[in-house]
C-alpha cells in the first residue's frame, strides 16, 4: 500500500451567484481549500454556519460540482466526473445528514430503505438480500431485527432513525463516509452511542470519515485531526489534542472560548459580532473584522495556511511571522 | 439566602394532553420555586416535559393540553385564578417568555420599533410616541444593537440579532419572570455565548427572576444558579449548578448526562451515554420512569415511584437515596 492518503483535496473552489442589488455577483462559501484524509483516519470540520463546511461535504459527495480544484479520491479526480463514474464513485463515498427526520421516507419500512441500494448497487436478491439487511441492522445495534425491519421511519426515535441512515450508507460498502453534523439534533443522552457507533465502524471497516460540526468537544472526540474554517477558508488545522492545547488562531480561541464547559469563564476575545464576508471581491484575512489583534496587514493581503510544525498548520499573520 | 421572595410558586403541576388512547400525563407533580432575581435551569430531552411546563405557567396551553392539577403563583397571584382581562394585563408585565425560534416569534411584516410600540401600547393605552421610542432606544441599547435598527424588519437581522430583539421585548415590561425556552439553541457556538453573556448582563441590571429551558446541561450549570433536571415529566433532580458539574450523589439519570456528552478539557474520557431511548409518554415505563434505562434499578424501582426527596444540598428522586446506602459512583 502507497503512502497517498485516501481523499486529497487541492485548491478547491465552490461559488454560487447571487443577486446583490439586481447586479449578479459571485460569493465564493468554499475558498481554495486543501486537505487530505487517510484510509481509517476522521477529520472533524468545525465552523459556524457560512463558514463552508457544509459545502465542503456536498462537494465530497458531488452533490455539488466544485468550481475549480481538484477532489482525488484514490488517486482518481472525481471532481468532474458523471454518469457512471460518478455513480461508481458513490458506491465509495456515503453521506449521513443531520435531521434523521428527514432523511428517511415516511411511508418506506427501515428494511425498504436498505433494500434498495444493496439491489442496485450489491446486486443482492433474495436470501442473500435479507441477511444482508440483518447484518446491517445489528451492526448499527437496531435489535430485534425482525420488529426493526417491518417498522416505518415515524415508529423510531431520533437515535434510532440515525442509527438507519448510518446503516443505509454502510449497504453500499463505503471506505469514505461524510457525516454532516450527525449528532445536533438528537437528544443528548443518546448521542454518545452514534459517536461510539461511527467510532466502532470506523475502527472495524477502516472507513474514513469527514465529520462536519460545530462543537469542538465532539470534535475532538471523533476527530483524529480537526480543522477549523471560516468564511470559506481554513484557519487551522492539527492534531485534535494539540489544537485544543495549542489553539494559534484567534478565530480558533474565540471559538474555544464560547464553547460551554470550562472551569472558569472569559470574556470572548472578539470585536464585533459580523458574518464572515463571502463575497469573491473581498481582501484580506476573512476574520479581520472580528479579530481583536488585527493589524493593517490583515486587512490587505490574506494569511496563507502554514505549518507551523508537521501536523499543526495556521493561516494568520501574526502567528506566520 | 433563601430568605428572599418567591417570584413563582409551582405545586404539585401537573399537565395532560389528549390522545386517542387517553390523556397522556407530560408534567406529572411538579413543584419548583422561584425566588427574585435568580436563574433556575430546567433540563431535560424532548418530551421531558420542559415546554409543557413553560406553556403552563404562561398560561398558553391551547387545544388538548390542559392542566389537571396543582397551582401556578407569581407574585403571590394564582395564574389559573385570574380572569381572561386580568389574564391579558398580568402576562408580560409580570411573566414573559423568550420563545426558541426568534425567526418565528416576530412579525415579518413589523419593524422593530413596530413591534416594541405594539407591545408597550397593549398595557399602557396613553403611552406618548415619544415616551414609547425613548424606551424603545434604551432596549436596543440594552441588547447591544444599534438604535438604527428599530427602523429594521425581521429580515434584516442577523439570527443573532433576532434572538435580541426577541428579548428586548421580554422585558420591555420589566416583568419580574421571564421564561426563556431554549433561546440559543438555533444559534452559532459564539453568537449563543455572546447572547448568554448579555443575558446575565442584562439580568444584573435590570433585575428580575429567569426560568431558564435547555437540552444543554454544560450550558445551564453554566449559567443558573439552581438547576431542575426533568424525566418524562417528572423532576428527578434539583440542585445548586456547582454540585452538577461534578460527577457524586446524583439521580443516575443525572450521572448519566454527565457522561454522555464530550468534555473539552478532560483528558480520554471515555463517554458513555445512556442505553435504551427517552421514554414514550403514552406507555410509560411503571413504577420509575427511568428504571429500564437505568444501571442500578431494583425490582422496587419497577413498581413503586420514587418521591423527589432531600438527600444531602440537593432533591433527588430515587429509591437509591432513600433510606439505603448512597451507591458509590465513579
Amino acid at each position: 500500500m502507497s503512502d497517498d492518503p485516501l481523499l486529497r483535496v487541492d485548491e478547491l473552489v465552490v461559488r454560487f451567484p447571487i443577486k446583490a442589488n439586481g447586479q449578479k455577483t459571485f460569493i465564493r462559501p468554499v475558498d481554495r481549500v486543501s486537505f487530505f484524509i487517510r484510509e481509517g483516519e476522521v477529520l472533524a470540520l468545525v465552523g459556524e454556519s457560512g463558514s463552508g463546511k457544509t459545502t465542503i461535504g456536498k462537494a465530497m459527495m458531488r452533490i455539488l460540482e466544485p468550481t475549480s480544484g481538484s477532489i482525488l479520491f484514490d488517486q482518481k479526480e472525481v471532481g468532474h466526473v458523471r454518469g457512471r463514474k460518478l455513480i461508481d464513485y458513490r458506491t465509495s463515498v456515503q453521506m449521513i445528514f443531520q435531521d434523521p427526520f428527514g432523511s428517511l421516507n415516511p411511508v418506506r419500512t427501515i428494511e425498504q430503505h436498505l433494500q434498495f441500494p444493496l439491489q442496485k448497487h450489491q446486486q443482492l436478491r433474495g436470501q442473500a438480500l435479507d441477511e444482508r439487511i440483518t447484518s446491517l441492522l445489528e451492526q448499527v445495534g437496531l435489535t430485534p431485527v425482525a420488529e426493526t425491519r417491518i417498522k416505518y421511519p415515524h415508529e423510531l426515535s431520533g437515535g434510532q432513525r440515525q442509527r438507519v441512515a448510518i446503516a443505509r450508507a454502510l449497504a453500499v460498502g463505503p471506505r469514505f463516509l461524510v457525516a454532516d453534523e450527525p449528532i445536533s439534533m438528537l437528544d443528548v443522552s443518546i448521542r454518545a452511542g452514534i459517536l461510539r457507533l461511527m467510532n466502532e465502524l470506523k475502527e472495524q471497516y477502516r472507513l474514513a470519515f469527514l465529520y462536519i460540526t460545530h462543537d469542538l468537544a465532539s470534535a475532538r472526540y471523533f476527530g483524529d485531526r480537526i480543522m477549523v474554517m471560516y468564511g470559506g477558508k481554513i484557519m487551522e488545522s492539527a492534531d485534535s489534542r494539540e489544537l485544543l492545547r495549542r489553539p494559534l488562531h484567534p478565530y480558533t480561541q474565540l471559538l474555544l472560548a464560547a464553547t460551554p464547559g470550562h472551569e472558569e469563564k472569559q470574556a470572548l476575545p472578539e470585536t464585533s459580532n459580523l458574518p464572515p464576508n463571502l463575497a469573491e471581491s473581498r481582501k484580506g484575512c476573512p476574520f479581520a473584522s472580528r479579530c481583536p489583534h488585527v493589524t493593517a496587514q490583515c486587512e490587505q493581503e490574506e494569511p496563507k495556511l502554514e505549518e507551523i510544525t508537521d501536523s499543526h498548520a495556521v493561516a494568520c499573520h501574526l502567528v506566520s511571522t | 439566602m433563601t430568605e428572599r421572595k418567591p417570584v413563582l410558586e409551582i405545586e404539585h403541576l401537573s399537565v395532560a394532553y389528549d390522545s386517542p388512547r387517553g390523556p397522556v400525563q407530560a408534567v406529572n407533580d411538579v413543584s419548583l420555586a422561584i425566588y427574585e432575581e435568580e436563574i433556575v435551569g430546567l433540563v431535560g430531552e424532548s418530551g421531558s416535559g420542559k415546554s409543557t411546563m413553560a406553556y403552563a405557567i404562561m398560561r398558553l396551553l391551547k387545544g388538548v393540553a390542559y392542566v389537571t392539577g396543582g397551582s401556578i403563583k407569581i407574585n403571590g397571584k394564582d395564574v389559573y385564578g385570574l380572569s381572561k382581562q386580568e389574564l391579558r394585563a398580568f402576562r408580560w408585565a409580570e411573566m414573559a417568555m423568550v420563545f426558541q425560534s426568534a425567526m418565528s416569534a416576530l412579525n415579518p411584516v413589523m419593524t422593530v420599533e413596530q413591534q416594541i410600540a405594539d407591545t408597550i401600547r397593549s398595557h399602557q393605552k396613553n403611552a406618548s410616541s415619544a415616551e414609547i421610542r425613548k424606551r424603545a432606544e434604551e432596549l436596543l441599547d440594552l441588547v447591544r444593537i444599534d438604535r438604527k435598527h428599530l427602523k429594521s424588519y425581521p429580515h434584516q437581522l442577523s439570527g443573532g440579532m433576532k434572538q435580541r430583539v426577541v428579548i428586548a421585548i421580554a422585558i420591555c415590561l420589566k416583568p419580574s419572570l421571564v421564561i426563556m425556552d431554549e433561546p440559543t439553541t438555533a444559534l452559532d457556538v459564539v453568537v449563543q455565548r455572546s447572547i448568554l453573556d448579555q443575558i446575565q448582563e442584562i439580568q444584573r441590571e435590570v433585575k428580575f427572576a429567569i426560568l431558564f429551558i435547555s437540552h444543554d446541561f454544560s450550558l445551564v450549570s453554566e449559567l443558573a444558579s439552581r438547576v431542575a433536571i426533568m424525566y418524562a415529566g417528572r423532576v428527578v433532580e434539583l440542585a445548586g449548578s456547582r454540585r452538577l458539574r461534578v460527577a457524586g450523589e446524583h439521580h443516575p439519570y443525572t450521572e448519566g448526562l454527565l457522561r454522555a456528552i464530550p468534555r473539552l478539557t478532560a483528558d480520554d474520557v471515555v463517554i458513555e451515554g445512556i442505553p435504551g431511548n427517552p421514554p414514550n409518554l403514552v406507555e410509560l415505563p411503571s413504577g420509575c420512569a427511568f428504571h429500564p434505562r437505568c444501571a442500578h434499578a431494583t425490582e422496587r424501582c419497577a413498581v413503586e415511584e420514587p418521591r423527589l426527596q432531600k438527600t444531602g444540598q440537593a432533591e433527588i428522586a430515587c429509591h437509591l437515596f432513600q433510606g439505603r446506602e448512597v451507591p458509590q459512583h465513579v
